[in-house]
């Protein structure tokens, strides 16, 4: 017998071999146990936007349906499409109507636009307002009356969950 | 032969339960929670614009005796809670606490006070300035829709019913009476 087939390890190469899965099934489970808590259960998901803030309320109101608007400190959003910009908690004056300095004019075509794509959607006049927590209220007002103006009334703020 | 058939058990023997089912289900399951979590959880709060609440105006120009409740704030006072009833208005001013805040505790309990006072009306106008932080506003509206204290309850009546019940509602509809204004 040679020295080096005395220290060769011997290899079956076809041999099976059962994995232990009882720990990945332990992880698994407590990912479970902690998606099941955070799962969502209203009917709309909503996602954050970039750069806003939302202030933190008591209220127990899950999100409804609505045309989706979103105020930063720098951009009026619907959606994702970028409607107007703010300065220092003004909208730029391109965006504002020279006669109405509380109506935001992108922001009424653009609802106005939306009534006669989405009817069904429309006619709830129902508007999410994702709004940062430092804006004063005229940055508000302004959202709020140009969205009632355009057929859309029923506004609702939201919030995160808090206190 | 009887000892042919008898069948050897052994009570000690272990065996291994076959996981990889649960895991196959539990593969699956977890990538369509994580895409329907909300990891934010988001709420609404309703906020009636004039529109809406004309029949509510509609009502209360009906009844000229009913109360209204109207909520002024302002960076120089505070908040100002305005009830106008018969042709009378009543203020309760709340200013500012020790770190120039608004005093929302006192402002809670002002509430309740007036909501005793006032059982039937859930409404109140909400006039705040311009430069009112959006924080601040939803921060009143908390403390006007519900009371915190678990004890204190306000008595309504059933419209369908008739019957008198109770509630821990205070002023849940909120209308900005001042955003039409220039």
């Amino acid at each position: 017998m040679s020295r080096r087939n005395r220290f060769s390890v011997p290899l079956k190469r076809n041999q099976s071999f059962a994995l232990n899965i009882t720990s990945m099934t332990d992880m698994f489970t407590i990912l479970l146990v902690f998606l099941l808590q955070t799962y969502s259960t209203s009917e709309v998901n909503l996602d954050a936007v970039n750069g806003v803030r939302l202030p933190q309320s008591a209220s127990e109101k899950n999100p409804i349906n609505g045309v989706k608007l979103s105020v930063s400190a720098t951009e009026l959003k619907f959606d994702k499409k970028l409607l107007a910009s703010l300065n220092a908690n003004s909208f730029d004056q391109a965006s504002i109507d020279p006669n109405d300095s509380n109506f935001i004019k992108p922001l009424f075509d653009e609802l106005q636009n939306f009534n006669k794509e989405n009817e069904k959607l429309a006619k709830t006049g129902n508007v999410l307002l994702q709004a940062d927590e430092a804006l004063p209220y005229s940055v508000i007002r302004k959202v709020m009356y140009t969205a009632s103006m355009a057929g859309f009334p029923n506004l609702k703020l939201v919030t995160t969950v808090g206190q | 032969m009887k000892r042919r058939f008898k069948l050897n058990i052994n009570h000690n023997s272990e065996f291994e339960l076959d996981l990889a089912p649960l895991l196959a289900v539990m593969v699956k399951l977890v990538p369509v929670l994580l895409v329907s979590s909300a990891f934010v959880q988001m709420m609404i709060i309703e906020t009636d614009l004039p529109q809406v609440v004309q029949e509510a105006i509609q009502k209360q120009e009906n009844n000229p005796k009913s109360a209204q409740i109207a909520v002024e704030v302002n960076k120089t006072e505070g908040v100002k809670i305005v009830v106008s009833e018969n042709g009378q208005e009543k203020i309760e001013v709340i200013g500012f606490d020790s770190n120039k805040k608004i005093d929302y505790a006192t402002l809670h309990a002002k509430f309740v006070e007036v909501k005793k006072a006032h059982p039937e009306i859930f409404k109140i106008d909400l006039n705040p300035d311009a430069e009112i932080p959006y924080k601040d506003l939803v921060k009143i509206m908390d403390e006007a829709r519900k009371v915190r204290v678990s004890d204190v309850r306000f008595p309504v009546k059933d419209p369908k019913t008739g019957q008198d019940t109770s509630t821990d509602y205070m002023f849940p509809e909120v209308v900005f009476s001042n955003m039409l204004d220039g």
